[in-house]
Formats: C-alpha cells, sequence, structure tokens
C-alpha cells in the first residue's frame, strides 16, 4: 500500500484480518503478522497497536515477536525485493560476486531500500534451489545461474 | 481437466476404488507429458507448459496427450526437464521452441529428439533409465516425485497414496505400527538420527491424551532442499506418514511447519491438505476407520533456529524462536507444555514405505547402523546438480562422480560439504568411504538432512568455515551466552585470518572456543556451530597456516588477500593482469619490463611453465581461462630489444655466493643485482641454467631463448663461473662472502630397487636428458625403448630418445593416465608421435642377460585410497606380461642434490636429502645460508624455483642490512576491460604446433607460438580483476 510518510493508515485490511482469525490464541501472534504484513507490505506501528485493541495480544509480544524474526519489517519496503541468496552452494558458485553486483547496481547496501522505493535488496540464507546457483529473487520470481553482466537486465525488468 | 467425486472415501474398498478410477482415467492418455514445476520454474518451466498446452491443442491432440505439472525429476543440472511416458525419454534444457519438434518426433512418431537428450561420451542416451545420474540411484521416497501432478490428489491415490494408512489404521494396532516402525531401523531424516520407532513411543508412553505430531519442513541448512523438492513434489506422501504416525501416537492434531521462503511448498501444502479433507482423508472419521485427525499449516518467519525442535514449538505459540533445555523432551512435554513428537519431512516420507513393504525390506536396504535410502541434495562445483536418492552406504565417489559427474572443467575434488552448518568437509581420502549416519560422525562431520555441497580446488577451506560461522552467528537466537557471543569470537578470529590479520596463537584460541562453545551451548546451534571450523581444521590446517604465515590463500578466494587470483596464484607474484594489459595495447617492451620485475624468465615460462595462474583465472567462469602463459611467451619472442638490460648493473663489492646456475639460482643473482647487490654464480656443469638446459629437451626450450634470458640476466651484475663445482658450501662462507644461497637442485634420478636394475641398458632419465644437452648422446639406432614413469621427464625422455633414433617406444606408468603429473599437452604430442603409453603397469624385474632384453610387468587396478589421497594400484593376478626391449629409461621421481650442504652444525637436512628453510625467508638454520629450489622441494615446478630465488633474494638483502625491496609493479596499465568483454562468450586461442611429420629426428620446437592478431584478441579477454580494488 502507497502512503505518505505521515499520514494516516487505512485500517480496514487490518481488521478484517483480525475478524478472519476466529478465536485469538497466543498462537494466533505469528499467522497475524505474516498477514499484516502481506497486506501493508510491512508491520507499521499503528496498525500493530490497532491489531492489539482488537485482538488483546499484546503489543510488546508483537514487538518481540517482529523484531526476532528475519521476516517482518518494521519499516516500509520497496515495491519490489531483491533477494540474493547466500546459501552455501551459492556461495561456492560465486554467489557474493552477485551480491556485490547487486549492490553497485542500486546503489544501496544490503538491507536498505532505495530512495525512490523501488527495490529493497536482502540476502538470504538459502532460497532452497541450490542446483541453480547462484539464485537471485525479484519478488516471486527466481533467476537461475545468474552471471554479473545479467543483473542489470533483470533489475530493469521491475518499474 | 477431470475432477475427482468429490465424495468422502469411507474404506479402505473405497480407497481401492478411487485407485482404480484414478489409474483408468490415465490410461485415456496416449502419452503423458511431464514438465517439473517446481525448481525449473526458474529456467522457464511454465513458459514450456504453456507452449505445450497451446500446441497441442492446436494440434488436436489434447485429449490423447496429458501434460502434467510435476515436482522435481531430479536432474536440475538440466532444468527445464521434461520426461514423456511411455517411452520415458528424458529432456533437458527444454525451450517453448523446441516444443514442435518434440510433438512431431516423440509424440506423432515415438521417437526421441536427439539435440535434448543426455549423451556419455558421444553415446546418445535418450531413456531416463540410461542416463549415469539415474542409474545408481535408488528413488523409493521419491518414486512419486516427477511422475505425478502434487496438486492433484487423484495421481497420489492412483499410485497408492494412502493405501499405509489404510492398512495401519485398519489392520494394526498403534503398538503394532510403533513396532514396525522400530524394526525398520529408520532413523530420523533431519540430521541428528535418532531412532524414529523409539521416538514414537516415548511420545506414546507419555501421560495424556492430548498428543501433537509436528512437521519439521524449516529446512533452513543453505544447500538443502530435499524436503522442499518433497512437500512440492508428492506432499500427500508427507500427509500419509504423519497420519501413520498420529496414530501410532494417539495424536489427534498436527502441524506442518514450513519456513516462508518455500512459497510454492506453502501453496502445495495447501492444496493437498484441502484435497485430503475433502476426500475423507484427513480430518474426523478417516477412511470410515473411526480415527480423527487434522493437520494445520503454519509458516515460519525466517529463523533457523526455528528448525530445532524446541525453537519450533516456541514460534508455533506464537512467541521468540528460542529454545529451551531438554529434558524434558517433547515427547514428554512439547507444544502447550502437551507431549509432541517432532520429525522431519522426510522421515514422513519415509513411513508408508515401511508399512506398506514391511519393515523386513526396509531394513534389508542400507548398512547395518543406518537402514533404508537417503535423499540428497547435490549441488556446488558439481556436473549435475539435483536430487539423489540412494541407499545408505553409497560411497562419496558414487554420489559425486558417478551420479554427479564430476566437477566441472576437470578440476580437482576438494571436499564435499555434508550437513549444513552443522556439519563437517570430507576430504578427498574419504571418497569410498560408504556414507551413513556413524560413518560420516567417525571422520567428524554429520549426515545432516542431506545438503551435500561439492568444492573443489578453487574453494578455500578457511573462507568456508567463516561462511558458516558467518551464518549461525547472525542466526544465533541470543538465549545463551557460549553460542552468542562465542560465536562472534569466533567469527572475529576467522574474519582476522582471512584478512591477514591473525598469528599462529589465534589458531590455538580459535580451537579452544570452538570445543567450549560446543560444549557449553544451550541447544543444537550452538552445539553445532563449531563443527565447521573443527572439521576443516582437521583436515585442511595448513590452509589455515598458510594465511597466517604466507598470507596466502591457495583458492584465490579472500578477497583482503588476493588483489587478483592470477597474481596470488602465482608463486613469484607477477602482475599478470597488468602485464597483459600493456600487451593487449602492444606495449611489449614494457609488459615484459614488468613480468621481470618478479620473474626474469620471460620467453622461458612462456614456454615450460606450469601455469597455476590460469587455474585460478576467473575468466573460466565466463567461458575459458586466459592463455597466460602463451601471452607471456608472445611477448618474450616479440621484444624489440631483448637484451638490454632494465637497471644499472650492480656494482660494489661482491657479498654474495650462488651454489647452482639454475632458474633458483639465477633469478636470486637477478634481484639482488636489482637491489643493488652483485653476485657471483657457481656451477658445475659446464653450462648453466640447470634443468633448463639439462632437463627440459629443446623441442620444447631451444638453447638460443635460456642463453638469451641468461645473458640478460648477467648483465645486471652477475658474475658466473661455469665447471666450478662447490663441494662444500661451507668453504665459502669461511671465505669472502658473508651469505652463501644454495640451488643445487635435484639432479639424481630415483631408484627403482626391482630385480635386474643393474643390467647393462637400463638408464636413469635425468642422465639421458644432459648427454643430449650436452652434446654428448648417441643415437638409439632404432633399438626398442620402454620409459617408466609418468612425470615430465619421463614424456620428455621419451621424446627425446624418439628424435635420438629410438624404435617402438612404449611409456609405462604405475597409476592412471589421469594421475600422470607429466602436463596433459606433452602427453598428448608424445601420443601424435607415436610413443605407446600403458596405464596401471606396475614394473615387477627387467629380464635379460647381461643385457636388458625386456621388461616384466603386472596389470593393476585402481583400489582404495592411499594416504596421499590417490588410489592405489592394486596388481591383478596372473596378468604378467613380458614387454621386449633393449634399453630401459627410469624416470620415477628425482632426489634432491645436498651433499655441499652437509657439515658439522650444518644446515638440517632430511633422511631424502632435502634441505629445511623456513617457508617464508628460505633461510636454513645456518645463518647467511639460504636455499631454494628442487634441493628444498624435490623435483617441483620452474616457477617455485624462480619464486624461492627471488624470495630468498630479499631476505638475504634484509639479512645483510638492506630493505629487502622488490621493484614497484603495480599501475603501469590503464585500460579498463572492455563492456562487450563481460557479455560475449567467447573461446580462448590456441597455439599452433609444429606438423608430427616435420619433428621426425630433429630437436626444432614443436609448440609455434601466437600470432599476432591472436596474442591481441587474447589479451583483451582479460577481465582486469586487479581494477575491483
Amino acid at each position: 500500500m502507497q502512503q505518505g510518510k505521515n499520514a494516516p493508515l487505512d485500517k480496514t485490511a487490518a481488521l478484517k484480518i483480525c475478524r478472519s482469525m476466529g478465536q485469538i490464541t497466543p498462537d494466533s501472534l505469528i499467522p497475524i503478522l505474516q498477514k499484516i504484513q502481506g497486506a501493508y507490505g510491512y508491520l507499521p506501528a499503528e496498525i500493530l497497536f490497532e491489531v492489539s485493541r482488537q485482538t488483546g495480544l499484546h503489543v510488546n509480544h508483537m514487538f518481540g515477536v517482529a523484531t526476532f524474526y528475519e521476516q517482518f519489517h518494521l519499516e516500509p519496503r520497496g515495491r519490489h525485493t531483491i533477494k540474493c541468496c547466500r546459501g552455501t552452494a551459492c556461495h561456492v558458485r560465486g554467489g557474493r560476486d552477485i551480491a556485490n553486483t547487486i549492490q553497485r547496481e542500486l546503489g544501496i547496501e544490503e538491507g536498505r531500500t532505495t530512495e525512490d522505493m523501488r527495490f529493497t535488496f536482502e540476502t538470504v540464507a538459502c532460497l532452497g534451489t541450490c542446483f541453480l546457483a547462484p539464485v537471485v529473487m525479484v519478488n516471486n520470481d527466481y533467476y537461475g545461474t545468474v552471471t554479473a553482466n545479467r543483473i542489470k537486465s533483470i533489475i530493469e525488468k521491475y518499474v | 481437466m477431470r475432477q475427482m467425486n468429490a465424495r468422502k472415501i469411507r474404506s479402505p474398498e473405497e480407497l481401492n476404488k478411487a485407485a482404480e478410477r484414478a489409474q483408468k482415467a490415465h490410461r485415456n492418455y496416449r502419452c503423458r507429458v511431464l514438465v517439473c514445476m517446481t525448481g525449473c520454474r526458474a529456467l522457464g518451466a511454465a513458459e514450456v507448459v504453456a507452449a505445450f498446452r497451446e500446441k497441442l491443442a492446436a494440434a488436436g491432440l489434447n485429449e490423447e496427450i496429458e501434460v502434467v505439472e510435476t515436482g522435481c525429476i531430479g536432474l536440475c543440472a538440466r532444468a527445464p526437464v521434461v520426461l514423456i511416458e511411455p517411452y520415458d525419454y528424458l529432456y533437458g534444457r527444454v525451450k517453448p521452441q523446441d516444443v514442435d519438434e518434440i510433438i512431431e518426433k516423440t509424440i506423432r512418431e515415438g521417437k526421441p529428439v536427439e539435440s535434448l537428450v543426455a549423451s556419455e561420451n558421444g553415446k546418445l542416451l535418450p531413456t531416463i533409465g540410461e542416463v549415469g545420474f539415474y542409474k545408481e540411484q535408488q528413488k523409493a521416497v521419491l518414486a512419486n516425485c516427477g511422475r505425478i501432478d502434487p496438486k492433484k490428489i487423484e495421481d497420489a491415490i492412483a499410485r497408492g497414496g494412502y493405501q499405509a494408512a489404510s492398512k495401519a489404521l485398519f489392520n494394526m494396532t498403534p503398538q503394532q505400527v510403533i513396532e514396525e516402525v522400530t524394526k525398520s531401523g529408520l532413523r530420523g531424516r533431519g540430521g541428528a538420527g535418532f531412532l524414529t520407532g523409539l521416538k514414537w513411543r516415548f511420545c506414546r508412553e507419555s501421560p495424556g491424551n492430548e498428543k501433537y505430531i509436528i512437521c519439521n519442513a524449516d529446512e533452513g541448512d543453505p544447500g538443502a532442499f530435499m524436503d522442499r523438492a518433497m512437500k512440492e513434489g508428492d506432499p500427500h506422501r508427507v500427509i500419509e506418514g504423519m497420519i501413520i504416525a498420529a496414530y501410532a501416537i494417539g495424536a489427534s492434531h498436527g502441524f506442518v511447519y514450513v519456513r516462508a521462503e518455500y512459497p510454492i511448498a506453502v501453496e502445495h501444502a495447501n492444496i493437498a491438505l484441502d484435497q485430503a479433507r475433502k476426500l475423507g482423508l484427513l480430518g474426523q472419521n478417516i477412511l470410515g476407520s473411526g480415527f480423527n485427525f487434522d493437520i494445520e499449516l503454519r509458516m515460519g518467519a525466517g529463523a533457523f533456529v526455528c528448525g530445532e525442535e524446541t525453537a519450533l514449538i516456541a514460534s508455533l505459540e506464537g512467541k521468540r524462536g528460542m529454545p529451551r533445555p531438554r529434558p524434558p523432551f517433547p515427547a514428554q512435554k512439547g507444544y502447550h507444555g502437551k507431549p509432541t513428537n517432532i520429525n522431519n519431512v522426510e522421515t514422513f516420507a519415509n513411513v508408508p514405505l515401511i508399512i506398506n513393504n514391511g519393515a523386513a525390506w526396509y531394513a534389508s536396504i542400507g548398512t547395518e547402523g543406518s537402514k533404508g535410502t537417503k535423499i540428497f541434495a547435490l549441488a556446488g562445483k558439481v556436473n549435475n546438480t539435483g536430487l539423489v536418492e540412494v541407499p545408505m552406504g553409497a560411497t562419496l565417489r558414487q554420489i559425486v562422480f558417478d551420479i554427479g559427474g564430476g566437477i566441472p572443467r576437470d578440476r580437482e575434488f576438494k571436499a564435499a560439504q555434508m550437513g549444513g552448518p552443522s556439519g563437517g568437509c570430507v576430504p578427498m581420502q574419504f571418497l569410498d568411504l560408504p556414507i551413513d549416519y556413524d560413518s560420516v560422525k567417525d571422520i567428524g562431520a554429520i549426515m545432516g538432512s542431506g545438503g551435500l555441497i561439492v568444492m573443489d580446488e578453487n574453494t578455500c577451506m578457511v573462507d568456508i568455515a567463516r561462511y558458516f560461522l558467518r551464518f549461525v552467528q547472525s542466526e544465533s537466537c541470543g538465549k545463551c551466552t557460549p553460542c552468542r557471543v562465542g560465536t562472534k569470537e569466533m567469527l572475529h578470529i576467522l574474519d582476522a585470518i582471512c584478512e591477514g590479520r591473525a598469528d599462529i596463537e589465534d589458531l590455538k584460541k580459535l580451537e579452544r572456543l570452538a570445543k567450549h562453545v560446543g560444549k557449553a551451548s544451550l541447544c543444537g546451534l550452538g552445539q553445532t556451530a563449531p563443527n565447521p571450523v573443527l572439521s576443516t581444521l582437521r583436515y585442511f590446517r595448513h590452509e589455515y597456516e598458510e594465511h597466517i604465515i604466507m598470507k596466502h590463500c591457495r583458492a584465490a578466494r579472500c578477497e583482503a588477500l588476493v588483489q587478483s587470483p592470477c597474481r596470488h596464484a602465482c608463486p613469484a607474484g607477477v602482475n599478470a593482469p597488468e602485464y597483459i594489459a600493456l600487451a593487449a595495447e602492444g606495449r611489449l617492451d614494457e609488459a615484459a619490463n614488468l613480468i621481470r620485475r618478479r620473474n626474469p624468465f620471460v620467453s622461458v615460462c612462456g614456454r615450460v611453465c606450469d601455469h597455476p595462474c590460469e587455474r585460478r583465472c576467473r575468466r573460466s567462469d565466463v567461458d575459458e581461462p586466459i592463455a597466460i602463459r602463451a601471452l607471456k611467451r608472445y611477448i618474450g619472442d616479440n621484444v624489440s630489444d631483448f637484451s638490454r638490460p632494465m637497471a644499472r648493473p650492480a656494482a660494489g663489492k661482491t657479498q654474495v655466493a650462488v651454489v647452482g646456475a639454475g632458474p633458483a639460482g639465477l633469478s636470486c643473482a637477478f634481484f639482488l643485482a636489482l637491489m643493488g647487490r652483485p653476485s657471483v654464480v657457481f656451477e658445475a656443469q659446464p653450462i648453466p641454467g640447470g634443468m633448463l638446459s639439462l632437463g627440459i629437451p629443446e623441442y620444447r626450450l631451444p638453447k638460443k631463448i635460456i642463453n638469451d634470458e641468461i645473458a640478460f640476466i648477467l648483465s645486471h651484475g652477475v658474475e658466473l663461473k661455469t665447471a666450478n663445482p662447490i663441494a662444500n658450501v661451507r668453504e665459502l662462507l669461511d671465505g669472502r662472502y658473508k651469505a652463501v644461497f644454495v640451488a643445487t637442485g635435484a639432479q639424481t634420478g630415483r631408484k627403482l630397487r626391482i630385480p635386474g636394475e643393474e643390467l647393462n641398458g637400463v638408464m636413469d632419465a635425468l642422465e639421458v636428458l644432459r648427454y643430449r644437452a650436452l652434446g654428448k648422446a648417441e643415437s638409439f639406432d632404432g633399438r626398442r625403448l620402454v620409459v617408466l614413469g609418468g612425470g615430465n621427464a619421463a614424456i620428455d625422455a621419451a621424446r627425446s630418445a624418439l628424435r635420438l633414433g629410438a624404435g617402438k617406444l612404449t611409456v609405462l606408468y604405475r597409476r592412471s593416465r589421469q594421475e600422470m603429473p607429466a602436463y596433459e599437452e606433452e602427453i598428448e604430442e608424445a601420443l601424435h608421435e607415436g610413443i605407446e603409453l600403458h596405464a596401471l603397469a606396475i614394473p615387477k624385474r627387467i629380464v635379460g642377460d647381461g643385457h636388458v632384453t625386456g621388461i616384466e610387468y603386472v596389470q593393476a587396478r585402481l583400489g582404495d585410497m592411499d594416504d596421499s589421497g590417490r588410489r592405489r594400484p592394486v596388481p591383478i593376478e596372473g596378468s604378467e606380461t613380458i614387454l621386449d626391449c633393449d634399453v630401459i629409461i627410469v624416470a620415477i621421481g628425482q632426489t634432491p642434490s645436498t651433499e655441499p650442504l652437509i657439515w658439522e652444525n650444518g644446515p638440517q637436512v632430511s633422511k631424502w636429502g632435502a634441505v629445511s628453510v623456513d617457508p617464508v625467508t628460505m633461510a636454513t638454520c645456518v645463518p647467511g645460508v639460504f636455499a631454494a629450489g628442487d634441493c628444498v622441494t624435490g623435483g617441483t615446478t620452474v616457477i617455485e624455483a624462480i619464486a624461492g630465488g627471488q624470495r630468498a633474494a630479499v631476505n638475504i638483502d634484509k639479512f645483510l642490512g638492506g630493505p629487502g625491496r622488490l621493484p614497484g609493479d603495480v599501475g603501469f596499465a590503464f585500460t579498463p576491460p572492455l563492456q562487450e568483454n563481460l557479455m560475449a562468450v567467447s573461446t580462448r586461442e590456441k597455439e599452433e604446433n609444429l606438423p608430427v611429420r616435420k619433428r621426425k629426428l630433429n630437436f626444432h620446437e614443436v609448440v609455434l607460438g601466437l600470432e599476432a592478431k591472436q596474442a591481441i584478441r587474447e589479451a583483451n579477454r582479460c577481465l582486469r580483476c586487479d581494477l575491483e580494488r
């Protein structure tokens, strides 16, 4: 959801998600966070507070969990996420060079988002497609046996 | 597409009927086109499926031909993979453009499309059963994967899905199920290898009615993708295993915990669970048995530690994924304090097989302590990456070479990493070890979940340890200090080692820390985090030491130590990228000058160097390595004024003596001269050059070339005294010299020590070569020759003897052709010239009466590994053969010539004659006496000798009070590489050879060198890795 940085966020999606969870138990915390992030692209603090109000789940538990797991982001993300695999097979087949190339092309370090909010660049420990090493994933698209000279054309596909 | 009747299956009979119906539905199709739509999607499988559907519909064939989107077919290296039933033709690298041909040739005519099938040694292997990758596998657990659509439950049912659950629920008691699984010997496939049946029993025996089953599909090990393939390709098998387990332990609720990074697995799991529920195979009253069990899918949130069972449970409970101490084990107190049984995906997938076929069948597969099969995810530096299933007890050699097809570009196998960040590396001496849980543990690794990463000579083992440690450090949950702080400290030390900042004390510290972290950590993550470090230290300690002491990374990987891999790999540190760039610009004199700042033998090395630089060249990741040696030769041969010195001759008092005018001695003298120190070189033989002149034949290295380069060296202030042997180096020290450099080489051939060696006609290869070089050789007059040995000296002697008039020439080598140390090009040319080669031939005795008449040898086969990591040749009984001949030349090794170094309290000389020196300074234990080259290492390469001389010169200068500085050699060339070079795939230029017929009985140079156009083109292929800094 594209929003201005300071405008209040639309809570409709969050409310819908809370209602769809049925009976809330401590177990529900991670699935709720996953759904919220699916709707908003990240975990906005004010949405988490709203979810706490709706479900009774404690905010400090939410933040505790959100800050523990890699998957959860408390900051807005780019429109597209580039994941460069740094798994063993990819490492052995030159994954680091690919990550460096992406870094150079985008001008941002790993874990950061471009100024224009177009790309967030992360490295992932393993995408499970080791036979295609080295691997780059953009959103849900996999690119296998990537070489440095292909990075530019891959990036250009995503507006 | 057919829909399954959405009527619940209420009995085993109904299940059988459903299976029959589904099988019948399949029989409506005359042909099935199976396309992997899991992993292969990354390389365009979806477009291939779309093309098939479109074109088959257009041709009106879609009622007869079924297009099936399957799971992993296995040979991922050839993605996208297509399998056509009933022919079982296996097509790889299929593109949408190929679909028309497949329809024409295969679907209409039943013939294979040759361009898409695998081939080996030129022979086409169209069916999946013939392909090497599949031949040695045993697809039991993976039987359905790649043959069914995982999104259609009826496909699974057609192939026997849920029959085991039916059998268990109706024909067995829970106790019997547990007994069967226990008797089978199934051990947990997640990595720890705990007996599954026992684990189930513990859970069953725990008091309470509320119990849980959890399937751990978190597969966090980098390099593992077995579980992903299983969940994406045959999810019903896993569900079935869970149902049986739930029945056995008395659980009614289960979870599948899949990591978030596997979207396709999540999608397929959801579809499978939904379909199973609709058919009454999950939920209330399964199959009408009265047994209730349902499964909920939960996704991980990106924490490796959640693969640990107590952390996983915490995550299910909505908490931070932190483990807790055990006991109590999950089997007693797990999810929300209730008895819980957690198993890995593959473990569950094995269960239906055991129930269907019986424990005895299962136990007949595998080894004594490890039953059944294991799925491995084969990746890394291996040709056939993909999914492999083999019985326990298969060897690494079978997996990596027979199934995996070996290492790309014929590089050397270094190690296989097993068990991910908890595991260790298995080096080449264990290639023939039968792999099972216990054997792998004995050698310091673990079976792990199945990730098997193959590493070659370009992999730095220290970097690998650092890589894994960085991973576990960032994944450490932080709860316990040994893991949280200990892994961080270990990582700091490894970073220091890889960056050249560590000292040898740090290595001891690393080992101590490793042991403590392993012992004191709370959970498996911390307990096994040190394994990669301990394992690489155990087998590759020398690499750690090289990083620390020599600041050298032999794989040329550690960025902080390596400017460009070629330069780093060169023992003399020659700045290859810059001289190549200068050559590309036509600045040949400057290029030669640059080379000479580290190696004065430009034209010589351009002909005979074994180019370790090329083995590390990064261009080979694109296409082929740069022909660096050939370029160096081109430069040397085309310098405008070869003899012009690069500096004013060194003048002043001569304080240094050099013993031996071979490459090591002359290089040392040259660099001393560049540092302003004149020296005198004493040479025992009448001509200088050492092995260059007396070992390497003229057709490889013409006399003029050597003499020109020696003259160049001498013109810098080096005095040469030939025919001047030094009996004992001590006399030089007592005289006017303050420092002595000894480079007497390894001139004596090793003795064969077999009967008949003393007969006339048995010659030493080094002697034959030396006589020829000194002009004393006589013609062999058509006599039949046998050369014993496989190194360069053997081939040199053979090809020289041919030119000296030998008749039939045979080379006998005791090991295999691939193991021959001689340069491949030399062996090739020897064969072209008509020399015969018998590999795996072990000489037994020389036959003759006063004079040689023949040699008796036995054939051999390759047996087990010996300590050097090579397979021992084992004589084949009764295969003794006598090869008739008149002359035997022995070339089985060289011993160092270090007699001049023997005196009381003199330098340390080993029992086989090599002198000991400090590897960095080349100093012996006697102050002022330095040594390098073959007299230190035994017979090795020219560039090693030159590097030794160079290093010694630097340290002699320091010893005598100088700065020990070689001339600068960076910053001469400025041209950046062309962008097009990175994009275009090209081939490497090859030097022409003199035609064989023109080589008869003469010693004309055989290799002709690059033409100017070739050289410029080749030089422009260089990626200028040095500019990355």
